[in-house]
């Protein structure tokens, strides 16, 4: 294809180089050196693929075996390549260094194409490593090798999956837009990945599965794991019929085709694109912002802010909030999962009463589990990219610090989960009846006491300046304790109180006032201070 | 009492008193024991090779670095005890900093303006007038990301004179801005400190310190080595300019060597 191999060698070896020394998650900052990043990448993939092994050891029919498995492998690379590889591909800043030397276009994004493929082939092997000798068990050697080989195949197709992909919509968009879209797309697939996983927890039988034989409809010929499956079975039971010919032929000439079609077509426009996304960048971007504040703007600020200090803390982190991507991707998907934990509570014994639920207290339940943010609005509040821009907040003539904390919870709290909230609240009273309007109350002031509670309780770092790295095992899982706890025993206190009495939920309410009051006034004043906040922050 | 002794008063109103300033990064030293007595209405021009402790000493003046060793005083009040009485008649211009990029330069000068006890009205009409100096009005509400490195400096220059200080430090205040804005900002430097304000200035640029500055400082590995004006200097030693002066004072005389070494290089 007219690319220098030595060229090519070289910017792979660098990339691979790079990505080893940066902590979990390509495209986050690491703090300190790291070494091995792959090998304790890979060992995590390991312990997912064997999870699934077991979970496929079941299966008796080898095409459905197989199957399941390229599906699952697929479902895994278009995860990996959404989460990880939107930003190798879209990195646009080694064009700056690589763009002046004397290389082929044809090189670079060839090598692109193969540092991207040379993850994905790890990630492949070690999910499948475990399968690969189930299934050499199970159906032979022969059978496992051919896997082997069309584990490769898959891969090479999903690259080329992820080229159209992404061309389809770098058409649709460019610039800011374009990276807008990306962070929409990533979170719903976050939050699809999680809802299907949640569903197949808790709705497949194991019995029913290892009996399990799919069947072959004429728009089976058109799902691309089945053609691996089909050239599989073929060699497995030495079965080579019409059917399974087309199967065969497929699995060949598929992802061969359609890795010419990325090399020879979609590789050049994409190249194009690129160029003129970093060309355009400036241009597109530009736009002018409304000056003036909404009324909801007013209200929510109305209502949470109280002292002077906490003003423009609110303000900044309200007008923030709403356009840092990383923010919005890692706090959207949150709500995201609590909406689909409360659905598989309902469809739980694939029953659905409504009549039994509108006579049950499972409101409650519902309105307890936004407690979950508690946990991850602090921690979404935390990771960024603006450690550079901390000295601001050191200029500033402020004596408390807490007045800065204070107004960045409740701006992103009021913004984000409020209406939220209260669109929830909405259908439960609609549900349940106006009679519930004191219990809405009551959970909300209780999320939000315990939200308020946790972000003054983590470390201080001020707003979108933390590099993101992995969270901190096992204070994470204290903490995740702490908030389950917690939101159990406040729900069932209040479900207690209601069996009691159906306005008893009023009696929570000055309570938890108090209690705000206390954490707002009195506790957070003593737990956020300059020296600690001097310790998290560094100032550029 | 003339207006003219009135002048000279507050011209000669100690601003900023450090005395034995000692700075440590863990075990290793940045600053050993500077002294200096800074004066209204001049413009310092703060000098010293790369990591000589210019921005560690002008952190700990307006207040980023909490820690250090020594006594400072400014407006005659203790740096220590009266942080936030100084920080209010303090505006900093920073080397590295970064803006918040998904803000508008509106946003961000509101965000400083009310953290400093500004009226909101009077922040908006001081932000737009400043920015219309920099012929930047027409960016008031665009996003920062969007701006050029020096479109981003002129921002930072607007933010940092917002509340009026009357003492200002200024980190290479001209990196990034193109020629027109270089002398804009010179011209304003000259109008601030004629109206008794301070600047303290530190550049790598040796001619326009030259030219601009009352006084200039020379620190090199942590001490002051040479503080006078440059003709004051000039006299000690007859140096043509203050570019050979650096040279001659921090001991990198053999410049030539080093080109002719570098040329050298290549030829391999």
């Amino acid at each position: 294809m007219g690319a220098d191999y030595n060229q090519f060698i070289m910017i792979l070896q660098l990339k691979l180089t790079m990505d080893n020394r940066r902590t979990k998650g390509i495209g986050a900052n690491a703090k300190k050196e790291t070494e091995n990043a792959l090998i304790k990448q890979s060992f995590s993939q390991l312990m997912i693929g064997v999870f699934f092994a077991i979970f496929f050891f079941f299966i008796k029919s080898s095409f459905t075996f197989y199957f399941f498995f390229h599906s699952f492998l697929m479902a895994m690379m278009a995860m990996m390549i959404i989460s990880e590889f939107t930003t190798i591909l879209f990195d646009t800043s080694e064009n700056v260094i690589i763009q002046p030397l004397p290389i082929k276009g044809n090189t670079i994004s060839l090598a692109r194409n193969a540092h991207v493929l040379t993850y994905l082939t790890l990630m492949s092997f070690n999910l499948s490593v475990v399968t690969i000798i189930t299934a050499a068990t199970k159906f032979g050697v022969l059978s496992a090798l051919l896997f082997s080989f069309t584990i490769f195949m898959n891969v090479l197709f999903t690259l080329f999956l992820a080229n159209m992909l992404y061309l389809i919509i770098m058409r649709l968009a460019s610039g800011e837009k374009l990276k807008n879209i990306l962070m929409y797309f990533q979170i719903v697939i976050a939050i699809l990945f999680m809802g299907a996983y949640q569903l197949s927890i808790n709705m497949v039988d194991k019995t029913h599965i290892s009996n399990m034989v799919l069947p072959v409809h004429w728009y089976t010929y058109l799902i691309p794991p089945a053609f691996f499956s089909g050239l599989l079975e073929a060699f497995t039971l030495f079965v080579f019929d019409i059917r399974h010919l087309i199967f065969i032929a497929e699995a060949l000439l598929v992802p061969v085709l359609a890795i010419f079609f990325t090399g020879k077509y979609l590789t050049p426009i994409f190249n194009r694109k690129l160029m003129d996304l970093e060309q355009g960048d400036r241009v597109s971007k530009v736009k002018t912002e409304t000056v003036r504040k909404s009324l909801w703007y007013r209200m929510m600020f109305g209502i949470f802010v109280r002292r002077k200090g906490e003003h423009a803390p609110f303000k900044l982190i309200w007008t923030m909030t709403g356009r840092e991507r990383l923010f919005m991707q890692s706090f959207l998907p949150s709500l995201g999962f609590i909406v689909i934990m409360i659905a598989v509570q309902f469809f739980r014994n694939n029953t659905f009463n409504l009549d039994e639920i509108i006579h049950s207290k499972l409101y409650l339940l519902i309105l307890y589990s936004f407690m979950f943010i508690g946990l991850t609005l602090p921690a979404s509040l935390l990771n960024g990219n603006n450690q550079q821009a901390t000295w601001i907040f050191k200029t500033v003539p402020l004596s408390l610090p807490a007045d800065y904390f204070k107004g960045f919870i409740k701006a992103a709290f009021a913004r984000f989960f409020v209406p939220f909230y209260l669109v929830i609240s909405v259908g439960v009273c609609f549900l349940w009846g106006y009679t519930v309007i004191p219990d809405v109350l009551v959970a909300i002031l209780a999320i939000y006491l315990v939200t308020t509670l946790f972000y003054y309780l983590q470390s201080p770092g001020f707003p979108f300046a933390q590099p993101k790295t992995a969270s901190q095992g096992g204070m994470a899982f204290v903490k995740m304790m702490g908030l389950m706890l917690t939101a159990v025993a406040l729900g069932l206190m209040h479900y207690f109180l209601l069996r009691w009495s159906a306005y008893a939920g009023l009696l929570l309410i000055p309570l938890y006032l108090g209690l705000i009051y206390y954490v707002n006034r009195i506790f957070v004043y003593k737990k956020i201070t300059w020296e600690k906040v001097d310790e998290v922050n560094i100032y550029p | 009492m003339t207006i003219k002794y009135l002048i000279e008063k507050m011209s000669n109103q100690t601003i900023v008193q450090i005395q034995n300033l000692e700075k440590f990064y863990g075990k290793k030293q940045v600053l050993h024991g500077i002294n200096l007595e800074i004066t209204s209405g001049q413009i310092i021009g703060y000098i010293g090779p790369n990591g000589a402790g210019k921005s560690t000493t002008v952190k700990i003046l307006c207040g980023l670095i909490n820690e250090f060793q020594g006594e400072i005083s400014i407006f005659g009040k203790d740096l220590r005890t009266n942080t936030l009485e100084i920080k209010k008649q303090v505006g900093y211009i920073p080397e590295n900093a970064v803006l918040y990029e998904s803000l508008t330069p509106m946003e961000f000068m509101e965000f400083i303006g009310e953290m400093r006890g500004l009226e909101n009205e009077i922040t908006r009409s001081k932000a737009e007038a400043l920015m219309n100096i920099f012929e930047m009005k027409a960016n008031l509400n665009q996003r920062i990301a969007t701006f050029s490195k020096g479109m981003r400096q002129k921002v930072m220059i607007c933010s940092a004179l917002l509340h009026n200080p009357d003492l200002i430090f200024m980190d290479e205040p001209l990196s990034g801005l193109d020629a027109n804005s270089v002398i804009m900002v010179k011209e304003m430097l000259i109008h601030l400190a004629r109206e008794g304000k301070t600047v303290f200035y530190s550049s790598h640029l040796m001619d326009v310190v030259e030219k601009i500055s009352d006084r200039i400082i020379l620190i090199d590995q942590g001490r002051v080595i040479a503080d006078g004006s440059f003709d004051e200097l000039n006299k000690l030693s007859n140096d043509e300019n203050l570019e050979k002066m650096f040279t001659r004072l921090t001991g990198n005389t053999n410049h030539g060597e080093k080109a002719e070494a570098f040329i050298n290089a290549f030829e391999k």
